[in-house]
């Protein structure tokens, strides 16, 4: 694992109860991979199931993770980013309590400040969502 | 140029940009003239212009950068521009 846990919210501006990246598996400028396993206390938990929501807000994080990450390691300060888009969802299904996501994003396209990723969860071996996202980061 | 492995001449692309970017963005054929503003023709928002990228990328093999877009007001522009890239 790249960044534990313990450390993830050193690389996202996110804060508990919304943190969905447990760690990022890995990181480079082409490929990003991350874990996440669904607590039951998940805000984005319901009736047992981790949300289509959930999954894409766990995408976006590893995204913000990753940069984060990548521009740390380049002396630079992590930067705050938006999602600006999603498009092409395709839900296949949606993970119970206590299943491990990994997440694989690949960037697409880089326009200025725009990025297009292509990401996809999987929870043993299982597709559960794809999907593309235009993420915006702050300059 | 080449696409879809077929020899095009830069009329022809021309004529097969006007065709995907009316498609992709809903608009008039017709009204995908140089003279016209590209950003109002298409609507464009700043995330459109990412589609619009990999638009170009996809049919023409053209790789676009935010700094492209510097100047760029009409079709017109944008044609040259495009053109520039394919050395055309």
């Amino acid at each position: 694992m790249l960044i534990e846990k313990d450390a993830i919210t050193r690389y996202i501006p996110h804060r508990a109860p919304f943190v969905m990246v447990d760690g990022l598996v890995s990181a480079t400028r082409e490929r990003f991979e991350s874990e996440l396993t669904v607590a039951a206390d998940n805000v984005l938990v319901q009736n047992g199931f981790f949300l289509e929501t959930g999954l894409i807000e766990h995408m976006a994080q590893t995204c913000a993770a990753s940069f984060g990450y990548l521009d740390s390691a380049e002396g630079g300060e992590p930067k705050i980013g938006f999602i600006g888009a999603v498009s092409k969802v395709v839900v296949h299904e949606l993970p119970p309590v206590g299943a491990t996501v990994r997440t694989v994003v690949t960037p697409l396209h880089q326009l200025g400040n725009i990025y297009l990723v292509k990401g996809e969860s999987s929870s043993d071996g299982r597709i559960l969502l794809g999907c593309e996202l235009k993420i915006v980061v702050s300059e | 140029m080449y696409a879809n492995d077929v020899k095009m001449s830069w009329e022809e692309v021309i004529e097969e940009t006007r065709d995907f970017l009316s498609e992709e963005f809903e608009v008039d054929r017709d009204s995908i003239l140089p003279e016209n503003s590209l950003k109002d023709t298409l609507d464009l928002d700043s995330l459109d212009y990412v589609d619009l990228v990999v638009l170009i990328d996809e049919n023409l093999n053209v790789k676009l950068t935010g700094e492209d877009f510097k100047g760029i007001v009409t079709f017109g522009d944008f044609y040259q521009l495009i053109r520039q890239k394919l050395a055309l």
